[in-house]
C-alpha cells in the first residue's frame, strides 16, 4: 500500500532522501559539494586564473598519463619528471667557483672565472623521458670591447661513460642591456625538440658527431635528411645501433650527470642551472598539452558545474514555476498570454541561438546563465505547474480560503505555492543536468567561458587535440566521468522526488 | 429586527444541460440569537443557498438576485471589494460543508485560525497566533494542537480548529452546512453541544445546514424544509416537527429512524427532481401521495406514468388496453387501440381512472375523458405552483391552503 503523499516541503524533502536512488542521489551530491568546498583550498582560484597562460604550467610534462595508468602498461616502471634544481637549494646543483687573475708581464691583469656546476641524478624507469629541458641563469659583465661574455659547455654524463656536450653557448646582450652592470642573461636549452637557430638547435649535431664517433652510425647516414634525431631517447638509451629508434632501444638505466662548465673574463661572473628532465606520467588526471596539470581543471569543474546547473536550473524554474502558477490560478487572458509564450519558447532553438551569441560575443559563463535565462523564463515547467495548479485550484481549502475573504494573490502564494513547491524541487533535481550538458556543449564547441576549464571546456580541447585519435584517454575519460556523475546525482534525486510525489510510481 | 433578512434569493448556475435552478426564490428571517436549521434531502440546494449568501460564486452563475439585509443594510448591493471587507467572517462566517477536510494540508492548525485575522485585521503573526490559541480554547483546543498539521488531528479535532476558525473575527451570523456529517455519532453530540455553548456564550445566530432532522430539531429555534430548490415548509421547530404542514416535511419526519418504536422507517419513493427541468406545478407532486388536480400533472409526466403501471400490471383486470399513448401539449394525452373502438377504450379508461385514483394520485389529474374518431383524448387539470401560505408559520402545499381554510392540520 502507498503511503499517504507527504505534506509540505521538508516531509517530502526527508521521504525523497530516505528512498535508495535518494540516498544515493544525495550521496553523490554530498560528494560533489565536498569538492567544491575544498578545491578552493587545495586549488585556490589564482591557479585557475592561470589557467590560460603557460607560465604555472612549463615544469609539468606534456599529455602524460595519470601515474597510476603503471598498473596497466605490464610491471613496467615509467618515468617520472625529475627535477635538477639550483644550487643552494637541498640536494640541487653542487657549485665550484674560483677565480683567477693572470698578468700578462705588462700591467695589464687578466681576470678568470672557472666554474662548474654538476647534478648526478638517477634513472632507473622502463621508459624514456618525454622532454628535457636545461635552464641556465648567467652573470656576467660584458661593457663595450672591455670584457668579453663568458663561455658555457653543457656536458652530459652517461652510466657507461659514453659523456658528450651537449652544446657550447656564449650568452650575448642585445646592445640596449650592454651598459648595465652586472649583466644576466636567461637561456633555456630545449635538449629535446631543440629550436633551428638558437643555440640549442646545436645539440643535434653533436649528438650526431657522439654517434658517428661511437660507431653506431656512419657520417652519411647521419647527415641524411631522413636521419631522424632524438635526443630524448639517445641520451638514455644503451649504446648501439637499436637506439636509433625510440620503438627498439633499450634503456640505461644508471646514473646520469648534468654538467655545466663556465669559463668567465670578469672575476664577477656568475652562474646557476636548473634541468627538467620530464616523465611520461603525472599525478592523478595526466596533462594535456599545455602541460596543465588536469586533476585542477577536472575538480575546478565540480563546483563550476554545481553552480551553473543549480543556479541556471533554481532560476529558470522558480520563474517559470511561478509564472505557471499565475498562468494556471488567475486564468482568461493572463493563463492565454502565458501558455501561448511557453509554446513559442518551447519551439524556439535555444542551442543554435545560444551558439551564434556565442560567436558573435564570447559570453563569460555568468552571461551564458543570463541568456539561459531569458530564453527559459516560461517553458515546459510553466505548463507542468499550470496542470498542478489547475488542480490544487479545485481543492476545498482554496474554497474556503476565499470564503474567508482572502485575496487570490494571498491565496496564491500562501496556499498554491506551497502546495506546488515539492513538485518544484523534483523539477529542479531534473533540470540541473540540462543546465549542466548544455554548458558543457558550448565549451565542447568551444563556445563557452573562455577562461574557465570547465568539464566541456576540457573535453573540447581534447577533442580538438585529437586526444581520441593519439590515445590520449585521460583528457578525454574524466571530463565525461565528471559530467555524468554530476548528471547521475541529479536524476537520481530527482527520480526520488518523483518517486514520493507521485503516487504511481509509489507503489512497491 | 431581524439580523438578517432574505427576499426572494434567486441562485441558477449554468451548465450545459441548461441553467439548475438550485435556490429558487427562496425567503427567510434569522433573528439575533437564533438558529433556523435548513433541512432537505442532499442535492436540494441547501448548500448553494450559504453560498449565495456569503457569494461564494463560481463562474458558472446564470442567476443571482434578490435581497439580502444584513445589519439593515442590502448586502447584494455591496461591491465585491466592499462585501469582501465588510461581510465576510467579519459579519458572516461559515463552516463550509466537509471543511475539516478542507483544512489546508500544509499550514499548521494555528496559522490556519489566524488566516482570517491576517487577511482581514492585517495583524502581525504573533498576535494572530495569540488570538487565535485564544480562539482555539473557546473550542476546547488545547493549546499544543497549534503546532499540528491537520493530518495529525482527529475528525473532532478538525472540527473544532474549523469553527474556531469560523468564530475568530466574532461575526454575527455563522453559517454550519451540516458541520457534523463526517462524523461518528458521539463526536457529533461534542460538536453540537459546543455549537450550544458557543451560541449562549457569544449571541450568535446560526444558520444550520443539515439533512438530519433529529439534530435540526435539538438545535434550531426555526426550521426551513427545502426540496428542489425552495421553500417548502417555514415555521418554529416545534410546529413544525410536530405537526408538520406539508406533506413532505410529514414524510421527511417519518423516514426518521426511532430507536424506540415498531414503526419501519418510511422512505420517500422516487428521487429527487431534476433541478434543471424543476417539475411544474407543485415541485414534490410526482412524488406526493396526497397530491391531486391542482398539483401541476403535465402531459409528459403522466405519459410517464401510465406506460409505468402499464408495464407492471400488465393485461391484468381492469387496466385499459391501449396501444399506443402519447402527449399533445403540455394538458391533453392521446390514447389509441388497436382492436378496442375509441368509444370503448374511453369508457374503460374512465372507469380505470375513477377506481385507481386513490393509488395511482396522477390519475387525479385527469379532467375529461374524450371518445375522438381515431383516438381517446384526455385532458388534464392546469395546475400551479402552491404559494407559501401562512404567518409564523408557513407551508407551500394547495392542501395547507384549503386546510387553513378549515382550520385543519393535515395528516
Ligand atoms: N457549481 C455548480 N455548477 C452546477 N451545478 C451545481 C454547482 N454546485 C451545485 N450544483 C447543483 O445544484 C444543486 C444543489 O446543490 P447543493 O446546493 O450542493 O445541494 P445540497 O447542499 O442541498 O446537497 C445540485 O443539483 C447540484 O448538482
Ligand atoms: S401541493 Fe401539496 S398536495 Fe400537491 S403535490 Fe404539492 S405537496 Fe402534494
Ligand atoms: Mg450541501
Amino acid at each position: 500500500m502507498a503511503a499517504p503523499v507527504p505534506i509540505g516541503l521538508k516531509a517530502a524533502l526527508l521521504d525523497a532522501v530516505r528512498t535508495k536512488s535518494g540516498m544515493v542521489g544525495t550521496g553523490m551530491l554530498g560528494f560533489l559539494i565536498l569538492l567544491a568546498i575544498l578545491v578552493p583550498v587545495f586549488a585556490p582560484y589564482d591557479v585557475i586564473k592561470a589557467w590560460g597562460g603557460t607560465d604555472a604550467w612549463q615544469d609539468n610534462p606534456k599529455l602524460a598519463a595519470p601515474e597510476w595508468s603503471e598498473v596497466f602498461s605490464g610491471g613496467k616502471h615509467l618515468p617520472r619528471t625529475i627535477f635538477l634544481t639550483p644550487a643552494g637549494t637541498p640536494g640541487g646543483f653542487l657549485k665550484f667557483r674560483t677565480t683567477e687573475n693572470v698578468s700578462d708581464g705588462k700591467g695589464n691583469w687578466n681576470n678568470f672565472t672557472f666554474l662548474g656546476l654538476k647534478k648526478t641524478f638517477g634513472f632507473q624507469a622502463d621508459d624514456f623521458p618525454s622532454e628535457m629541458t636545461v635552464y641556465l641563469n648567467t652573470m656576467f659583465t660584458q661593457a663595450g670591447n672591455l670584457s668579453k661574455p663568458p663561455a658555457i659547455s653543457v656536458i652530459f654524463q652517461r652510466p657507461d661513460n659514453k659523456n658528450l656536450t651537449l652544446l657550447d653557448d656564449t650568452p650575448r646582450l642585445s646592445t640596449t642591456d650592454i651598459n648595465r652592470f652586472p649583466n644576466t642573461k636567461s637561456n633555456a636549452y630545449a635538449v629535446s625538440q631543440p629550436i633551428k637557430d638558437t643555440p640549442s638547435y646545436k645539440i643535434l649535431d653533436n649528438l650526431r658527431e657522439w654517434l658517428i664517433a661511437n660507431n653506431v652510425t656512419t657520417r652519411a647516414e647521419a647527415y641524411d635528411p631522413q636521419f631522424y634525431v632524438q635526443p630524448e631517447v639517445l641520451l638514455f638509451a644503451q649504446l648501439d645501433r637499436s637506439m636509433l629508434s625510440k620503438s627498439t632501444a633499450h634503456v640505461l638505466k644508471g646514473d646520469y650527470s648534468l654538467r655545466i662548465e663556465l669559463v668567465g673574463f670578469e672575476n664577477t661572473d656568475d652562474a646557476n642551472a636548473r634541468g627538467i628532465v620530464f616523465g611520461t606520467v603525472f599525478g592523478l588526471a595526466g596533462t594535456d598539452d599545455a602541460r596543465h596539470d588536469l586533476l585542477v581543471g577536472l575538480l575546478w569543474g565540480a563546483p563550476v558545474a554545481l553552480a551553473f546547473g543549480t543556479a541556471g536550473a533554481l532560476v529558470v524554474v522558480l520563474i517559470q514555476m511561478i509564472l505557471g502558477a499565475i498562468s494556471g490560478w488567475y486564468g482568461g487572458a493572463v493563463d492565454e498570454l502565458v501558455q501561448r509564450a511557453a509554446d513559442f519558447y518551447l519551439i524556439i532553438p535555444t542551442l543554435p541561438i545560444l551558439i551564434l551569441i556565442s560567436l558573435l560575443y564570447r559570453p563569460s559563463i555568468v552571461a551564458i546563465l543570463f541568456i539561459l535565462v531569458a530564453f527559459g523564463i516560461v517553458g515546459s515547467t510553466t505548463k507542468v505547474v499550470r496542470s498542478i495548479v489547475l488542480q490544487v485550484k479545485e481543492e476545498q481549502f482554496i474554497e474556503a480560503a476565499r470564503s474567508y475573504g482572502a485575496k487570490k494573490t494571498r491565496i496564491l502564494f500562501r496556499y498554491i505555492l506551497p502546495r506546488v513547491m515539492p513538485y518544484t524541487f523534483a523539477l529542479i533535481a531534473l533540470t540541473v543536468p540540462a543546465f549542466i550538458f548544455l554548458e558543457a556543449s558550448l565549451s565542447f564547441l568551444g563556445l563557452g567561458d573562455p577562461v574557465l576549464p570547465t568539464w566541456g571546456h576540457t573535453l573540447g580541447l581534447a577533442y580538438n587535440n585529437g586526444a581520441l585519435f593519439y590515445g590520449f584517454w585521460w583528457w578525454i575519460v574524466f571530463p565525461v566521468v565528471g559530467i555524468i556523475f554530476a548528471t547521475i546525482a541529479f536524476a537520481l534525486l530527482g527520480y526520488a522526488f518523483d518517486k514520493v510525489l507521485n503516487p504511481r510510481l509509489r507503489e512497491q | 429586527m431581524a439580523v438578517l433578512d432574505i427576499r426572494n434569493l434567486i441562485y441558477w448556475y449554468r451548465t450545459r444541460r441548461g441553467a439548475v435552478h438550485a435556490v429558487d426564490n427562496i425567503s427567510f428571517k434569522l433573528e439575533q440569537g437564533e438558529t433556523i436549521a435548513v433541512v432537505g434531502e442532499s442535492g436540494c440546494g441547501k448548500t448553494s443557498t450559504a453560498n449565495a449568501i456569503l457569494r461564494l460564486l463560481p463562474k458558472n452563475v446564470e442567476r443571482y438576485e434578490g435581497e439580502i439585509w444584513f445589519d439593515g443594510q442590502d448586502i447584494m448591493a455591496l461591491g465585491n471589494e466592499d462585501f469582501r471587507k465588510q461581510v465576510r467572517w467579519k459579519g458572516i462566517s461559515m463552516v463550509l460543508q466537509g471543511a475539516l477536510n478542507a483544512l489546508n494540508p500544509t499550514v499548521r492548525a494555528g496559522a490556519q485560525v489566524a488566516e482570517p485575522l491576517i487577511v482581514h485585521y492585517d495583524v502581525d503573526r504573533d498576535e494572530a497566533m495569540e488570538q487565535a490559541i485564544a480562539a482555539m480554547k473557546r473550542v476546547g483546543l488545547p493549546q499544543d494542537i497549534a503546532r499540528r498539521y491537520p493530518h495529525e488531528l482527529s475528525g473532532g479535532m478538525k472540527q473544532r480548529v474549523v469553527i474556531a476558525m469560523a468564530l475568530i473575527l466574532k461575526p454575527k451570523v455563522v453559517i454550519l452546512d451540516e458541520p457534523t456529517s463526517a462524523l461518528d455519532v458521539m463526536t457529533q453530540t461534542n460538536i453540537i453541544n459546543l455549537l450550544k455553548e458557543m451560541k449562549a456564550a457569544e449571541g450568535l445566530s446560526y444558520i444550520f445546514i443539515t439533512h438530519d432532522l433529529g439534530l435540526a430539531s435539538d438545535l434550531a429555534d426555526h426550521v426551513a424544509i427545502m426540496y428542489a430548490g425552495e421553500i417548502d415548509e417555514i415555521g418554529p421547530a416545534d410546529h413544525v416537527f410536530v405537526h408538520p404542514k406539508h406533506p413532505y416535511t410529514g414524510r421527511l419526519l417519518a423516514s426518521v429512524p426511532r430507536l424506540r418504536s415498531e414503526d419501519a422507517p418510511e422512505f420517500i419513493p422516487g428521487a429527487p427532481p431534476d433541478l434543471t427541468r424543476p417539475p411544474p406545478g407543485c415541485r414534490f407532486h410526482l412524488r406526493c401521495p396526497v397530491a391531486f388536480e391542482k398539483c401541476g400533472w403535465v402531459a409528459e409526466e403522466f405519459v410517464d406514468r401510465l406506460r409505468l403501471l402499464q408495464a407492471t400490471t400488465q393485461g391484468k383486470e381492469g387496466f385499459p388496453r391501449f396501444s399506443e399513448v402519447e402527449a399533445r401539449g403540455t394538458q391533453m394525452v392521446v390514447l389509441r387501440a388497436d382492436s378496442d373502438s375509441p368509444e370503448t377504450l374511453a369508457a374503460s379508461f374512465s372507469e380505470f381512472v375513477k377506481s385507481g385514483r386513490e393509488t395511482n394520485p396522477f390519475l387525479k389529474s385527469v379532467r375529461s375523458v374524450d371518445a375522438k374518431t381515431k383516438a381517446v383524448a384526455v385532458t388534464l387539470h392546469e395546475g400551479a405552483p402552491p404559494p407559501l401560505i401562512g404567518e409564523e408559520w408557513r407551508a407551500a402545499c394547495w392542501l395547507v391552503q384549503e386546510a387553513t381554510a378549515h382550520d385543519t392540520i393535515p395528516a
